[in-house]
C-alpha cells in the first residue's frame, strides 16, 4: 500500500524465427515494461523492424492525413470491424477519392482569399468613380490616393496646387510632381494613409462587380466541396477510427524489435514485470520454447530504478493521478497516495464545512460512479471531490452546524442571526464551533492539523531516509522534535493567555498533560511571555538537521512559516462561510422574507445563483488550497518523486495490469 | 471601537500582503505557464512555486486577525 508494486527484471531469450509470435504474446499480455537495448557489440545489435513495418507505417501516415482532412475527432458511436488484409487497399482508394476533393477545396479557398483582397483593393476606387486609366500616365501631374479621417477641401491644402476627388473616407488628390512632397506633408496632418492604385485601365466599378460575382460563384462551389467532404466523413469516420486503432497496434508490434537485442540467430528482450505476475508471463513463453530468466531487483544504486506501478486500495486509487501530477514516486520511496487520500479531503472538508455543499459534492461523486468511466479524468476529479464532500458533511453536521451557509441555530448571544430555525427547521445538532464567532478556535485547529500533517510528513521522511542515508534520517527526527517544540510553544502561549483559547487549553491540560512545564524561560523582551524550557530544547532539535545541511538551523523560521501557512484552513473556512452568509442575509431578508409574491420569486432566483457561485468558489479555492498544503508544505518534507511510471508493452494510454 | 488605528492596521496588513501575493503570483505564474508550454511535466513543480507566495497573504490574515482581536478586546 505504502510502497509501489515490487518489480522483477525479466530476460526473455529465444530463437529469432519465433520473434514475431513472442511479440504478439507479450503485446496481448500487457505485463512487461520494456527496457530499450542500447549499443551494439559483435554478437548483439539493435533489432530491425519486422518486414511489414514500412508498409504499415505508410498506411498509418496516409490514414492520419485522411483523418485530418475529414476532421475526424471524437470516436463515432459504432466502431466498424476492420480486417488487416483489406486495410491497405481501402486506405489507398479512400485517399484517392479524398485527395481530389481536398485539392479542389483548397484551390477554392485560396481563390476566395485572392478575390477578397481584390475586392478590398477595388472598393475605394469604385466609390471615387474615376476610371483607373485616370490615375496614371501623366508627365507633370502626380496622383495620391488614400484614407483620411475627415473630409478635406482645397482650402485645407493651403498654397499647394491640387484638385481633390473624394468619397466617404477616401480621397484622391491630383497635384504637380514638384509639389508632391509638400502635399504629402500637409495631408499627413489629416491622418492620411496612402493606398496603392490597382493595375488596369477599366472602370473600377465594373471590375468590382465582376469580382463580387466571381466571389459568389466560388463560395457556392466551396460549400459544395465542403458538403461532399462532410458526406465522406459521415460515411468513413467509423472506418478511419477503427483502422487507426488497429494500425497503431500493428505498427507498435512491428517496430518492437528496435528495442530488443538481436543477433544472427537469437533475440533478447529485457524488461520489468510485476513480481507477482512473473509466472503469468514466464509459463506461456516457456511453453513456446523460450528461455525466461528472472532477476529480482536489488537495491543497487548503479542499476537504473525499476518502473513504478502504484498499488492502493480501491477508494484511494483515483487519488493516484494527483500524485503523478506532482511527480511519480521513485521505486525506493513510500508512495504518498494514502497520505494525500487522508489529508487532502479532510482539509477540503474542513474548509467547506457545510452539510449542504458537502452533499452536493457527494452527489457529483455518485454521478461519476454511475455514469463515467473510471479511467476518465472527470471521474477521478469528481471522486476526489466527493471524498472531500463526505468530510464536509461530517464536519458540517457535527462541528459547524451549518447547511448552505445558513447555521442550524443562531449563535449564542446573536439571536438576530438568520438560521434554519426561521424556516421552521430544527436540526437536533448544536454547533461546536460557530464559524463567524469562533475565529480563535479555527486558527488553533489549523495549528493542530499542521502539527499532525507535517509530523506525519517527517515520519515518512524518516522511513524514506532510513533506507538511504542514516544521517539524513536523524535530521528528519530532529525536525520532528523541532516541530513538536513549536507546537507545544504555540499551544502553551494560547492556553495561558488571560482569555485562553478553549481548545488550546484542553490540549495543553489533557493530551499534553505529561509535557514538562515546570521550568519556564523568560523571553519577555522577545515575545513578551515565558516559554517552557522543554519546548525550547525540542526546537533546538533542528540542529540535528546539520547532518543534512549547514543552513538547517535557519530553516526553523521556515518551519514556523509552514505551520502558520495552515491558517489558510481557518481563513478560507471563515471566508467562504462569510460570503455565503452575506448573500443569504441580503437575499433572504431583502426578498424572500418580504412577503410579496414577486419579490419572493425574484429572491429565489437570486438565491440559487448566489448559492451556485459560492459552491463553485468553495470547490475551486478549497480544492486548490487542500492540494497545495500537501504539495508544498508536506511533500517537501519527505517526497522526492522522479520515478518512471510503469508502461507495459501493448497498453495504450493509462497504466493497466 | 476600541482602537481605530488597530482596525486600520488590520485592513492595511491584508491589503498590502494581498497585493504582494498577487504581484508575486503574476510573475511566477507567467513564467510557469511559459515553462509548462515547453515541458508539461513541470506542472507539479510549477504549482508549488505558484503557491509559495500565497503564504504572504496568509501571514497578513493572521496578523489582521491578531490586530482585530485587539480591537474587539481580549
Amino acid at each position: 500500500m505504502l510502497s509501489p508494486e515490487r518489480m522483477a527484471r525479466a530476460l526473455i531469450v529465444g530463437p529469432r524465427e519465433k520473434l514475431e509470435s513472442v511479440i504478439g504474446t507479450l503485446h496481448d499480455m500487457k505485463l512487461i515494461h520494456l527496457v530499450d537495448h542500447e549499443g551494439e557489440d559483435d554478437t548483439f545489435g539493435i533489432g530491425k523492424p519486422l518486414p511489414p513495418a514500412a508498409e504499415l507505417s505508410d498506411s498509418l501516415l496516409k490514414l492520419r492525413s485522411i483523418a485530418n482532412i475529414l476532421a475526424v475527432k471524437a470516436p463515432p458511436k459504432e466502431i466498424e470491424a476492420v480486417r488487416l488484409d483489406q486495410l491497405r487497399e481501402r486506405i489507398l482508394s479512400l485517399e484517392l477519392g479524398i485527395t481530389d476533393e481536398d485539392a479542389a477545396r483548397k484551390k477554392a479557398e485560396s481563390l476566395l482569399g485572392d478575390l477578397d483582397r481584390r475586392i478590398e483593393e477595388l472598393e475605394p476606387f469604385a466609390a471615387l468613380g474615376l476610371p483607373l486609366s485616370a490615375y496614371r500616365g501623366y508627365e507633370t501631374v502626380a496622383v495620391v490616393v488614400g484614407r483620411v479621417a475627415r473630409e478635406i477641401s482645397e482650402v485645407d491644402l493651403g498654397d499647394v496646387p491640387a484638385e481633390i476627388f473624394q468619397a466617404s473616407g477616401i480621397v484622391a488628390v491630383f497635384t504637380t510632381k514638384d509639389s508632391l512632397d509638400r502635399l504629402l506633408h500637409v495631408l499627413g496632418q489629416f491622418g492620411f494613409a496612402q493606398i496603392d492604385i490597382p493595375a488596369g485601365e477599366a472602370d473600377p466599378k465594373e471590375l468590382l462587380d465582376a469580382a463580387l460575382a466571381d466571389r459568389e460563384k466560388w463560395r457556392t462551389r466551396l460549400e459544395e466541396f465542403r458538403g461532399r467532404l462532410e458526406t465522406l466523413r459521415e460515411k468513413y469516420a467509423a472506418f478511419v477510427v477503427a483502422a487507426e486503432e488497429l494500425l497503431e497496434v500493428e505498427v507498435d508490434k512491428a517496430e518492437a524489435p528496435l528495442r530488443f537485442a538481436v543477433s544472427d540467430h537469437t533475440f533478447v528482450i529485457d524488461g520489468w514485470v510485476p513480481e507477482k505476475r512473473f509466472h503469468a508471463i514466464a509459463f506461456p513463453l516457456e511453453a513456446e520454447g523460450m528461455y525466461v530468466e528472472s532477476e529480482h531487483s536489488q537495491a543497487e544504486h548503479e542499476e537504473p530504478d525499476p518502473p513504478v506501478l502504484l498499488r492502493n486500495p480501491k477508494p484511494a486509487k483515483p487519488f493516484e493521478f494527483l500524485i503523478h501530477l506532482y511527480s511519480t514516486p521513485s521505486y525506493r520511496e513510500l508512495d504518498p497516495t494514502l497520505f494525500l487520500f487522508i489529508a487532502a479531503p479532510f482539509f477540503f472538508g474542513f474548509m467547506v464545512g457545510d452539510v449542504g455543499y458537502g452533499a452536493l459534492f457527494m452527489a457529483l461523486g455518485a454521478f461519476a460512479i454511475a455514469k463515467l468511466k473510471p479511467t476518465s479524468i472527470w471521474f477521478r476529479l469528481f471522486f476526489v471531490t466527493a471524498v472531500g464532500g463526505l468530510w464536509s458533511v461530517l464536519l458540517g453536521l457535527l462541528v459547524f452546524g451549518e447547511a448552505f451557509g445558513l447555521p442550524f441555530h443562531p449563535a449564542p448571544g446573536h439571536l438576530e442571526e438568520l438560521s434554519w430555525e426561521r424556516f421552521g427547521i430544527f436540526v437536533p445538532m448544536q454547533a461546536v464551533i460557530h464559524k463567524a464567532f469562533g475565529i480563535g478556535d479555527m486558527i488553533y485547529l489549523s495549528i493542530l492539523f499542521a502539527a499532525f500533517h507535517l509530523g506525519f510528513g517527517y515520519v515518512f521522511g524518516f522511513v524514506n531516509e532510513m533506507r538511504h542515508n542514516k544521517k539524513y534520517a536523524l535530521a528528519k527526527l530532529g525536525w520532528l522534535a523541532c516541530l513538536f517544540g513549536l507546537f507545544t510553544l504555540l499551544t502553551f502561549s494560547l492556553a495561558i493567555r488571560p482569555s485562553p483559547n478553549r481548545i488550546a487549553l484542553w490540549v495543553w491540560d489533557t493530551p499534553l498533560g505529561w509535557f514538562p512545564r515546570a521550568i519556564q524561560v523568560e523571553l519577555s523582551a522577545f515575545v513578551g511571555l515565558k516559554i517552557p524550557l522543554a519546548s525550547l530544547i525540542l526546537i533546538f532539535g533542528a540542529f540535528l538537521g546539520l547532518t543534512e545541511s549547514i543552513i538547517a538551523p535557519i530553516e526553523i523560521a521556515s518551519l514556523l512559516a509552514n505551520v502558520m501557512s495552515y491558517a489558510r484552513l481557518a481563513g478560507i473556512g471563515i471566508g467562504k462561510a462569510a460570503i455565503a452568509a452575506a448573500f443569504n442575509a441580503a437575499i433572504l431578508e431583502g426578498f424572500v422574507l418580504s412577503g410579496q409574491i414577486v419579490l419572493i420569486i425574484v429572491g429565489i432566483v437570486f438565491l440559487v445563483l448566489a448559492q451556485v457561485l459560492v459552491f463553485f468558489l468553495g470547490w475551486i479555492s478549497a480544492g486548490i488550497q487542500a492540494l497545495r498544503l500537501n504539495y508544498v508544505e508536506a511533500f517537501l518534507k519527505f517526497y522526492k518523486g522522479n520515478g518512471t511510471p510503469f508502461r507495459p508493452f501493448g497498453a495504450r494510454g493509462t497504466q493497466e495490469v | 471601537m476600541a482602537d481605530p488605528l488597530a482596525a486600520m492596521a488590520a485592513a492595511l496588513s491584508i491589503a498590502g500582503t494581498g497585493i504582494a501575493t498577487a504581484w508575486a503570483q503574476k510573475v511566477v505564474g507567467g513564467a510557469t505557464v511559459g515553462a509548462m508550454a515547453e515541458k508539461p511535466e513541470l506542472f507539479g513543480r510549477g504549482l508549488v512555486l505558484m503557491a509559495l507566495p500565497e503564504t504572504i497573504v496568509v501571514f497578513g490574515l493572521v496578523l489582521g486577525l491578531q490586530l482585530l482581536s485587539k480591537v474587539a478586546g481580549p
